[in-house]
Parts: structure tokens; sequence; C-alpha cells
């Protein structure tokens, strides 16, 4: 009598109920086509159905559009709603779901788009260091900038603070002081020419910004990477992460004054710049990885890499065990900028910073790419959502990618054959490229058209989870900043691109 | 000398009479009373001799007259400095008549009060100086909020009147006279001596602020009109007159515990004067609560006294009572200052809080002389006179391990520590009170500003007599144990003074300490270091901007806010201060929504004890309201009750 | 915390002995762009750069490296003509020394290291540092850190991290300024007392490299503010930007010009 019904997904059921069109993708990617009307109601439904949101772009191919990102499940949705007579205008998506709120808001100051009903802010993409605008009134409320010039060594963003005097009571997050226009800038270069500007757009993951857009060009394209090019992109990337993640504990070493332990893990962390100078000629991996595979083997033999990875792995398991067994470290990272589960997943947040809030997502397990379709990855995550909970992730995946280098190296041994394919075949074609860098996830929407980039958008962990910076300080006091901010390990230059 | 007395009460007891003519010449006429008052009391101080001046038995309770003996005479001077001051304030920012005319009697009340050689006559100069207080605390009717806190003043002050009357009453029953003299050779039980000590305590402690009946001190000074806070800041001379008189004086060898009694609450009141004082926004309140602290180091001191007498230990009473009488002396001159100092910055700002004000140093340099002065002696800063004077404390407490019990000695300690501190609070608190009135930015423009007279001869002098004694400190002393000769039953300064400008706890080779000394050497430092910096560079100077990491935001928004600065102190004593805050949502504009931080502080004590109480009194208010028909044979009804309820007192009586 | 120290005093002396030895690159490494060949080239060869750093005038290869980013176009396309160097130091206090090209290759780097050393010690104090970035791409920031870190210990020369521009002599400037970093960094140039010396570090702030055909940034620190050494590289190494550094303590021998 009854019939038992296939579960059916949701992108199989938002073309049958929201009149959606599925449009052809690469995999991964599920292309709908919805009316500009519809575009709110879905996003809604996607939310709904437990999406996280990635960015919002204007794409120009095959026709001018809006498009929303959305990750679901082991997918990204790409929800495309063509731009009528011109005029770029939709509901807002910020809203009610704060993780849009920024993506929107550069759509709006810098496209002239025209969001319906977005809440009121003031304007993130041209930031005044002058204009303090303070928001809360009080006796003992003062506002306090800190940057755009930061005491140290650190990139141009400004926070504004306002504090009672020790407790901060509202933190504004100002990026966007060093927007060069990078994404502007590869509009009419060939491929492999854009990738020396995408590699300057944030140069600490110079490597993930390379792979995620040779993956997108070679998406577009319909290009089957080298599996032995596959495999040094694995390992690049890897050693990118290494290299991060070491300073982010480094500077956690150096705000509690723990000299001893910042200069052994500046050391681990020097090493592996160090490293990576010999295999790829260039201390941040640059000039390797290209469209269509990586330029050139790396530059040395493989038991001397086992060798300075053995060590590497010997300093850095000892190191990890004499820093989280120093009292004076672990007190001040413990409890510190608690970010709730929830709060996580509302501002969709990625990268270790996510992970450690319990949210398990990794580009690399979610949609693998590239060499990670065969290589396994144990996602590291932990629960508390504090500055020590982000510290572990990144202890955690510390080993994990040594592991992982290691795997990659046995690999190598065994595939033969070319270093890169020629770009030929289709001459145009628009596809994302995606990439776990040390950050968190990155997405590249990328348009060729003619052999040359048409139109490119970044979708930046650093600007993704900027935007929860705001509210990391629930009950901390203003000298507990610069710990949580080095916990978030993130980099302006990827945010404002 | 009897006529510069006479001479000098006249010319209080004029200043009245033509204020209500000429306030300038009644203030003039008033201040030139208490130059002689000055004379007077040192003479009273130094000489060998009391000096007196007879006024007959016209009060009918016996025979009375005003008299200049050593302790007298340090108070008198005492007085006469400070209210020579606050009387030149008046001439120079005259705050009209009728408070020029409650300010002259406010003085000659204390003078008479401190000379009255009998019980009756200085109750009657106290009840004169309650009135006086309770006028001056709700002169100001422009600020009905304030005027709450004039009655708390007087219900206060009431509270201590009737504590006075009840032990006058006691005495008397005991010797049948009034007279000081006869009062102090009485033989009372340890018990009456003991219920006298609490009613004493009461009495003064609701003048000088002894917790928990401090309130009124800080509301009466909030309350207060331009000027008023510093006259009740000169009355504040006979309240710790009349702890000394009586409670070292007339009652004598104490029992142990009332000395103990006094070291916990001494503890306890600096500790919570200085705790609330840090909370403050309003200046006159914030000097209210930092006096409510120096009483309680003043108690301390007393207490070591008390416990010396009780031990008959002379040298031991010597050093708490040397240590109190400076303190007195130093914290009494200094806060006058004050007070006259950010009178004057009201008069030319229009403020009385602190968080609208900064960068005042530059168009009032005097009052910021002036205030910086006191503040360095009330901060307790080498080599003024606040320093010596905790240091005096400091010692007498560190002669802890002579002390007759135990719990004494514990006690001691227990003070000690709570003093340092104190001393440490207390110093957070007036960097916080100077540095963000005079110095910083301005949160609003400065321009035509400017001192309120230009000659601000009541400042510069008062200045002067604080900078005099802080350095002479070994002169100082040298009157104040002549003065305490008659109390101690030797002179203290003989065996303090081992060296001309060295001082010592009275107990010879203790510790020592040379504060001329160090009034010539650590000024010298500076000027030193002044001359190393003027001799090694050119001295080419370039003038930047500051630097806000880069950002060019308007100065004044992003510099620290008074109550900011004293933040990290009030979360650590959340507990005691029942801080509290709240960030509430208010409203969007154009660019986000806009926060409210909703912060109070709501003091321990005030919730526990003052609410409760004051509760209590409304009730008992309304229901008194309802006797209140209005109807004049209800009233003759309750006057024939009450005649009826009196005459049968008599039998019981009898 | 025993253990700590334990751990550190175990390990051997990582630190370099530069300048008083030299420092080479690791083989392979990208330090520099060369010019092997300068004569006879064809004017097409000046399109091989991403960043026109090449420019062919009458047959005669010059190369702007303050414009260079490394990248390497020009050695695959012309191998024969160009090739990269291994050598860290890139540094110069004109633009016009960082053109290379003809015959002024290679030539002065081992005295004048040498002398850099004798300048510090000479100089008699400590030299204080200001970092502000206007706009790098972040790697930058990365090798000016790692100057600190016991492999390059720069304090060893007598070089500190300041906060304050009020305290520091050098400001080592990164990026080609962004509209909004303007202000600032001129601000911080400002409130830095004489004698002082700006170092660019970076093609970013010596040319505004890649990111200046954008538009959004002023092609280099000196479009805003006078230059006093080029570090070119993107980025360059921690050794490159000590010898810029060094180079820069020279200036602050000098009396300041009035």
């Amino acid at each position: 009598m009854s019939v038992a019904e296939e579960p059916i997904g949701l992108p199989d059921y938002l073309p049958a109920h929201l009149g959606a069109r599925r449009e052809p993708g690469p995999d991964h990617e599920i292309r709908l086509l919805v009316a500009p009307l519809a575009f709110l109601r879905t996003s809604r439904m996607l939310r709904d159905a437990g999406a996280r949101f990635v960015t919002l772009l204007l794409a120009d191919t095959p026709e001018p559009s809006l498009m929303g990102v959305f990750a679901l499940r082991g997918d990204l949705v790409v929800l495309r709603a063509p731009i009528e007579n011109g005029s770029i205008s939709f509901g807002s998506l910020g809203a009610w779901w704060p993780a849009a709120r920024w993506a929107e808001r550069e759509l709006v100051e810098r496209h002239g788009a025209r969001a319906i009903g977005i809440p009121p802010e003031r304007a993130l993409t041209a930031p005044d260091a002058d204009v303090l605008d303070p928001r809360v009134r009080g006796l003992d409320v003062f506002s306090l900038p800190y940057g755009p010039v930061r005491s140290g060594i650190f990139e141009a963003i400004q926070f504004v603070i306002e504090t009672g005097g020790e407790d901060i009571l509202r933190l504004e997050t100002r990026p966007f002081f060093k927007h060069r226009g990078m994404e502007a800038r590869v509009v009419g270069l060939r491929p492999e020419q854009a990738v020396h500007v995408v590699e300057r757009i944030a140069g600490i993951a110079s490597v993930a910004y390379a792979c995620a857009f040779s993956q997108a060009v070679e998406s577009a394209l319909g290009i089957e990477v080298p599996q032995r090019a596959e495999c040094w992109r694995a390992m690049h990337s890897e050693l990118e992460r290494i290299a991060s993640h070491l300073d982010v504990i480094a500077k956690e070493a150096e705000t509690t004054a723990l000299s001893v332990g910042q200069a052994r893990f500046q050391i681990l962390k020097e090493q592996t710049m160090r490293l990576r100078a010999r295999i790829t000629g260039s201390r941040f991996g640059r000039g390797v990885v290209i469209p269509g595979g990586v330029r050139f083997d790396g530059r040395i033999e493989t038991a001397e890499l086992l060798a300075e990875l053995d060590a590497l792995e010997r300093d850095c398991q000892r190191d990890r065990r004499l820093f989280l067994g120093t009292a004076s470290m672990v007190d001040r990272l413990f409890g510190g900028g608690r970010l709730e589960r929830a709060l996580v997943e509302d501002y969709s947040a990625v990268g270790p910073l996510a992970r450690g809030s319990g949210v398990s997502t990794d580009a690399r397990h979610e949609r693998p790419y590239g060499d990670y379709r065969r290589l396994g990855l144990r996602v590291v995550t932990a629960r508390d959502g504090d500055a020590m909970a982000r510290v572990n992730v990144r202890f955690g995946e510390l080993t994990e990618s040594l592991r992982i280098l290691r795997q990659s190296i046995d690999r190598l041994a065994t595939i033969d054959g070319e270093l890169t394919v020629e770009i030929t075949g289709a001459r145009n074609g628009a596809a994302l490229g995606w990439c776990e860098a040390p950050q968190g996830e990155l997405v590249i929407w990328v348009e060729v058209r003619d052999e040359v980039i048409h139109r490119m958008h970044v979708a930046s962990p650093s600007l993704r989870n900027w935007a929860l910076f705001d509210h990391a300080f629930p009950k901390d006091v203003l000298t507990d900043f610069a710990f949580i901010e080095h916990s978030f390990g993130l980099t302006p230059a990827g945010a404002d691109r | 000398m009897s006529a510069v007395f006479a001479l000098a009460i006249g010319a209080l007891a004029l200043a009245p009479l033509l204020a209500t003519r000429v306030g300038r010449l009644a203030a003039l006429c008033s201040a030139t009373g208490c130059v002689l008052l000055v004379i007077v009391g040192l003479d009273g101080a130094l000489a060998s001799a009391p000096l007196s001046l007879d006024l007959g038995g016209w009060l009918g309770f016996g025979h009375s007259a005003l008299r200049a003996d050593g302790l007298a005479g340090i108070f008198l001077a005492l007085t006469g400095l400070t209210g020579g001051a606050v009387s030149l304030a008046y001439a120079e920012l005259p705050p009209g008549r009728w408070l020029t005319a409650l300010g002259g009697v406010l003085l000659l009340a204390v003078a008479v009060a401190i000379g009255a050689d009998n019980g009756f006559l200085f109750l009657l100069a106290w009840e004169t100086l309650t009135v006086c207080i309770y006028l001056i605390a709700s002169a100001d009717r422009a600020r009905p909020d304030e005027l709450v806190a004039g009655y708390l003043t007087a219900g206060l002050t009431k509270v201590g009147g009737a504590a006075l009357l009840a032990a006058f009453g006691l005495l008397y029953g005991h010797t049948h006279s009034f007279t000081l003299e006869v009062w102090s050779h009485a033989s009372l039980s340890a018990g009456t001596r003991g219920i006298v000590f609490v009613l004493f305590l009461i009495a003064f402690g609701t003048k000088v602020g002894v917790v928990p009946l401090q309130g009124g001190l800080p509301a009466g000074y909030g309350a207060a009109p331009r000027l008023g806070a510093a006259s009740l800041s000169v009355a504040l001379c006979a309240g710790f007159y009349g702890l000394w008189r009586f409670e070292f004086g007339v009652l004598g060898p104490l029992p142990v515990w009332c000395g103990d009694t006094l070291l916990v609450l001494g503890g306890i009141t600096a500790l919570v004067g200085i705790a609330y004082a840090l909370t403050q926004d309003s200046l006159r309140r914030f000097l209210g609560y930092s006096t409510i602290e120096h009483a309680g180091i003043v108690l301390v001191g007393l207490g070591v006294a008390l416990l010396g007498h009780a031990a008959h230990n002379p040298r031991l009473a010597a050093v708490g009572l040397l240590a109190a009488t400076l303190h007195v002396c130093a914290q009494n001159l200094a806060k006058t200052l004050a007070l006259i100092g950010i009178d004057r910055v009201e008069v030319a700002t229009g403020e009385r809080t602190e968080d609208p004000l900064g960068g005042l140093s530059r168009v009032l340099p005097l009052s910021a002389f002036g205030v910086g002065i006191a503040c360095l002696t009330l901060a307790a800063i080498p080599p003024l006179g606040g320093f010596v004077s905790e240091w005096f404390t400091f010692e007498a407490l560190l002669q802890g391990f002579r002390m007759p019990t135990l719990l004494s000695r514990l006690l001691c300690a227990l003070a000690a520590a709570a003093l340092a501190l104190t001393a440490g609070l207390g110093l957070l608190a007036f960097v916080k009170f100077y540095s963000f009135m005079f110095l910083g930015r301005a949160r609003r423009t400065l321009a035509g500003l400017r001192e309120p007279s230009g000659r601000p001869l009541a400042l510069v002098a008062l200045s002067a007599v604080i900078l005099v004694l802080g350095t002479v400190a070994p002169w100082e002393i040298h009157a104040l144990g002549s003065g305490l000769r008659a109390l101690l039953g030797f002179n203290a300064a003989s065996s303090v003074i081992s060296h001309p400008l060295v001082l010592g706890p009275v107990f010879a080779s203790f510790s020592v300490l040379a504060p001329t000394w160090l009034a010539l050497v650590l000024p010298a430092y500076a000027l030193l270091a002044l001359l190393i910096a003027v001799s090694a560079g050119p001295g080419k100077v370039r003038r930047a901007p500051v630097w806000v990491t880069g950002s060019g935001a308007d100065l004044s928004a992003v510099q620290y806010r008074p109550s900011a600065y004293s933040n990290p102190m009030r979360v650590v004593l959340r507990g005691l201060l029942g801080y509290r805050t709240r960030l509430v949502q208010t409203d969007d504009d154009e660019s986000g929504p806009r926060f409210v931080l909703e912060n109070g502080v709501v003091l321990a004590i005030d919730r526990f004890v003052y609410a409760p109480l004051a509760g209590a009194a409304l009730h008992v208010a309304a229901c008194v309201r309802s006797l209140q028909s209005g109807r004049l044979s209800a009233y003759l009804l309750y006057v024939l009750i009450a005649l009826i309820g009196a005459l049968s007192l008599v039998p019981i009586l009898r | 915390m025993l253990e700590w120290i334990a751990r550190g005093l175990s390990k051997r002396r990582v630190t370099t002995r530069y300048p008083a030895h030299t420092e080479p690159g690791p083989p392979g490494y990208r330090g520099s762009v060369s010019v092997r060949d300068a004569g006879g080239a064809a004017p097409e060869l000046a399109r091989v750069c991403p960043t026109g750093a090449i420019s062919v005038d009458g047959g005669d290869i010059r190369l702007d490296r303050a414009r260079c980013i490394l990248c390497g176009d020009c050695v695959r396309a012309a191998p024969e003509r160009f090739a990269f160097s291994e050598r860290y130091e890139t540094a110069a206090r004109s633009r016009a020394g960082l053109i290379a090209g003809g015959t002024n290759e290679d030539e002065e780097a081992e005295p004048a290291r040498r002398a850099l050393g004798e300048q510090v010690r000479a100089l008699k104090r400590s030299i204080h540092v200001r970092h502000i970035d206007c706009g790098s791409d972040g790697a930058e920031e990365w090798e000016i850190q790692a100057l600190w870190n016991p492999f390059y210990d720069i304090q060893r020369l007598g070089f500190f991290l300041t906060a304050a521009p009020r305290h520091a002599d050098v400001l080592l400037v990164t990026g080609g300024v962004t509209g909004p970093m303007r202000a600032p960094l001129e601000r911080t140039w400002d409130v830095m007392p004489e004698p002082k010396a700006l170092v660019a570090v970076g093609t970013e702030a010596c040319s505004g490299g890649l990111a200046a055909a954008g538009g959004l940034v002023a092609g280099g620190v000196d479009q805003v503010l006078g230059v006093d050494v080029y570090v070119p590289g993107s980025p360059p190494a921690p050794i490159a930007i000590m010898h810029g550094l060094l180079l820069a303590v020279g200036l602050l021998r000098e009396e300041p010009s009035a």
C-alpha cells in the first residue's frame, strides 16, 4: 500500500519545489538557477537545512548574476539569480544570517548592489582610522583605538575597543585597511600569470591560494592534473600549514612571556621555512603551484626530507609536552576568548577556529580535492571553544600534517610521469576551487574567457572568521586581547585582498 | 594673653552679626579672629600655665570658663589655621551673606567647644555646631537630590548629640558637676566607663566619620553649597578634640577592650573610606570618603594610645597619641585646602564631578598647585606632613609587641596591614583625583576659564602652612609634645626628637626619620636631574602630535576617564562595593546599534545599614503622621497625656 | 621552567654570524634575478615581466629589482640572459642602485658587508626599530619577525623593536601604501625623532609590485615619503632585511640634514 519514499536530498528537493533549475557543474558543485525573488527564500531554506554560508558574489558567466555559495554537507551549493536590467537588488541575508553580513556589505559598498532590509552598520570597506564612533554610553566608557599601526610587527587592521577600564564592553574589528584590489588585478591575465598575483593575496598562505586558484581554473576548463603534481601540492600545503601553526604557537608563547618556549617554536618554524626554501627555492613555496600542475619536483633527496621531518616531529612533540605542562602558559589560554558552538555556526566560521569550538569542518575532508582524495585525514577538533582549544587543534594538526607528508613521500616514490599538463581544450569556463588554508577553508571563484581570467572572487577564511572576533571577548579583559587575537591566527592581507 | 583670647572670641562672635550687612567684612573679621586664635592656641600649647577666660556662672549650670590648656591649645591653633583659610576664602569667593553668617557661627561654636571647661558649655556649643552643620548641608535648595543628603547628615549628627547628652547625663549623675576637671577625677566603675566610652564614640564618631556612622560626612560634603564643605571640614576639629578630651583625658585609663575596639574600627574605617572614595565621581564626596579614611588612621593611632594608657605605659600612649595628633593636623589642613581648591574649580568651571574635567592646570595653575600640595599630603607622599604622620602611625603599630594582651598585639598587626593597603589604595585614589582634573587633555574647551579670584590668599597661605609644617616637622612635634604634656604626664617631644632634625617614635633607637632632610634632598634630586637634562642636550625640541597607534582620533576621546581608571579596583573589590554592570542595547542609527553601560556601586553599608534604617525611619514617620490630625483638641489631648506621663515618672525617680 | 631552560641550553648554536661572516642562501634559492647578458636583446623581452621590471633600451637590458617579484618568468623565457642568484643581499640606498644590467653586478658586496658590521659598532648605541604595514601581503611581516628569532637574533647587533615611534630610529615599511594607510604612515614618520631612517621592505614597498597596476596602492613608499634604504624581494629573506637595516645604520651616523 504505502510506497517507501526515497529520501530526497535538498539539492533535488530545491529544484522540485522552488522552481530552481539545476545546471550542470563540476564535482561537488551543485549549481541552481533561481528567480531573483526566490534567492532570499532559497538561502533561508539552505540555512535551515544546515548549510554553511561561504560567500556572495557577482558572477558574469554564463550571464550577469548574483551568486551565493553555501557549503551543504559534502557539496557546495551555488545559487545563482540572474540580474535583471542591470540593477542588483536582493533581500538582505545579513539581516538574519550574521555570516552573510560582511560579504553582503562588500557587494553593497563596492558594487552598488541594493540589499533590502540590510541591518545598519558603518561602512566596512572604506575604513577611516580617525573616526572612533563610540557606541556605548556610560560613565566609565571610553574608546581605545588599537591600530591600524599595531605594536609589534603585525599587519594593518584596526580594532576599536570600548572599555570601562578593564573589561571589553564592545569591540569593533575594522578590516580593509590594506585592500589592494587583487581580485581585479588578475582580470585579463593568463592563468599562469595570474597565479603570481594570487600567491600574493595572502603571503603566508601562498600555496593554499595558488592551489585553490589553480583548481578553480582546472575545474573550469576541465583539466585533469597529473597525480605527481597533486602529491606535491599536498606536500607544499602541509608544510605551509606546519609553518603557520608553529607561528601561532610561538606568538602565544611570546604573549605570555614564555621566552624559551617562544624561541623553541620560532626555531621550529624557521627550520620549516628553510626546508621549504630548499624544496622550492622560496621560503613561502611560491612559484611552484601553477594551473595545470606544479613547475618542478622538490629539489631535495627523499632521505634528507624524511630526516628533516623526523627531527621536526621529535622536537615538536617534546616542545609541545613542555608547552602544555607550563602552568603560566596554559592558565592564560584556558577559558580565554570562549566561542560557543552556536555562535561559530551562526557566523559560518571555518578552520582551526571552528574546529576548536567543536565544528568539524575541513575542506580536505568535506570535499576532498587533489591528493586528499587518496590520503586519509583525521579532522582534529576540540570542544571547549577557548584559546586553549584552538591551540590544541593546531598542535593536533601539526602531527596530522607530518603524517600526511610521510604518506605523500611514500606515494611519490610510486608515481611517475608528468608534473604539468598543457592548458588546452576549452577556452572558456567558470568554476569554484577550494583548499583548506592554514586559516581555514578558502574558496575561489574563477571565470575564464578566451584563455584569460575574466573574473575572480576570493572567499577568504580570514575575512569570514574575523567577523567573529567582535564576539570573542565575552568575559575577557584588555590584557587578554593579544593571545585571543593570536589564537585566531588570521591574516589581514587575506581578508582585505 | 587672656585679652587676645577675648579679642579672638569677640571677633568670631562679631563676624556673624556683620555678615548680615557686609559679607566680605564679616569674613575678614572672622579671619582676624582665627589668626588671634592661632596665637592663643600656640601660647596654650607651649606655655606651662593654661590660659583662661572666666565666663562666670551665668549659664546656670555651675561656673564656666573658656580656657586654652595644652590640648585645647593644639586644637584651637588647628581651628584657627583652617578656619582662617576658610574665612579668607569666604572673602575671596563670597558665597552669600547667609552662608557667611553660618560659617562664622560654626567657627565660633568650634572655638567655644574646644575652649569650654564645662560640660554644659560644651554641649551648648556642640548643639549650635549641629544646627550649623544641618543648615549648611541643606542650604543648597537648588539641588533637591542633595537635600536628602542634608537630612541624613543632620539626622546622624542628631544621633551623636543624643549620645553626648546621655554620656554627660551619666557623668553628671556620678559627679553632680558639669566641670570637666571634676569629671576627669571621678571614680567610675569599669562598666560605666565602658558605656560612657561607647556613647562618646558614637557622639564624636558621627562627626569625624567612623564606620558605620560615616554616612553624614560624604553626604554633607556633597550637599553643601560653595565653601560649605570647607566649613564642615573645620568642624571636624571639634570632633577630634572631643575624642582626645573625653576618651583619653576625661575617662582616663580605659579597659583594654576599648583600645581594641578603636583598632578594629579604625582599620575598617580606613579601608572602607578609601575603597568607597575610589568609586566616587563627585569631587566633594570623594574628599568626604577620604576624610573617613583618615579618620580611620587617626582612630588606629588613638587606639594604640588608649592601649598604652590602659597598660600604664606612658611612652606607648605617647607614641599613639602623637601619631594621631600629627595625623589630625596634617589631614585637616590638607583636606580644608583641597576643599577650597575644588570650590575654586567649581566656581571656574561649574562642575562638581570629575568626569567632564581635565587639563585644568593650564588655566587654573594656582588651584592646581594648592590641590596638588593637599593631595600629596593626603596620599602620604614624603616629605609632606601626611607622610610623617602616617609613618608615626605605622611606627606606633609596630610597637604592638609592647601591648598588654595577645589580642591587642594581633590587632596591631592586622591594623598595620589594613593601613598598608589603605595607603596603597589612597595613592591610587589621589592619583585619579588629581590627574584627571588637572592633567591630561580637556574633555571640553578650556577657553574662557580662569582663576576665580586674582589673589587666592587662602589657598596660598594654607599651602605655605602645610609645606612649612611638613618640612619643619620637628618643630611641630615640639609644640604637640608640649601641648600633650598634661595628658601624657611627660613631654613626648623630648624623646621623639633625638637630634635637632631627626625624629624617632618615642622609644629611642627604634627607627628614625628626618623629614627636613627629605624635604631638602628630594627636591635637590629633581633639580639635579633637571640640571643634567639641561646640560646634556642642546634642548632642541620638536613637538609632534600624540601617537594613537596611527589613528588620528580625538585625543580627549581616547584617554582614560577617571572612573575607568579606578575600574580595575572596583572589579577587584566587587563584593565590598556591591559593584554591578549591565550592557543594554538602546537604539539603532545608520551605523549600528547603540548601548548604555549601566553600572552602579551599591555600597554594602548603605545597603545593609542605612537603607533599612531609612526605611524604618520613614515607616515611623508615616505612623506619626497619622497622629497629626491638625485638630487643636487632639494636640491638647497629646499635651495632657505627656504631662500625666511626666508626672507619673516623678514618684518612680524618687 | 627548568626543563625549558635545559632544553634551550642542550641545543647547539643556530644563530647566524652575519655580517661578520657571509651567509649564502640555500642551493636553488631565488634571492634575486641577475642579468647574464645585457646586450643585443629584442624589445619583446620586456613584455615577459608581469611588473614591467625589464626594459630594453636600444638592445640593452635593464632590470629594475625594485619591481622584480622573483616570479622567474624571465628566467624561464630567456635562460641565457637571466638567472636566479642565491645571494641574500639585495638592499640599496637608492632606486638607481637597484637597476641591474650592464656591468655593475656583484662587485661591492663583500667589502660592504664587513664595513657594515663596523658601522654598528661605531654607533655605540642601540637602534630601535618600528614597523608599519601599509598593504603588504603578510609575508614580509613574517620575515621581519624572524629577525628576532634565535636564527638571526638581530638584538646581538643592537637592534631592538619598539612599539612607540617616538623612540624609534628606523621605520620599516612594508606594502605599497594603500589609501587608508597613507595618513597613518605619514603620522608615524612625523612623530619619529631625528636622526631617522626609512627602510622600504619588499618589492611592494619599493615599487608597489603587482598591486601597483590596480591603482589602489600608491606604487611604493617613495611616492609618499623619502625612502632611505630599499630592500626588494617578494618577500626579502631575513638576511636581506638585516642587510637593509645595517645600511640604514650608516645614515643614522650622519648628521641629519637641517
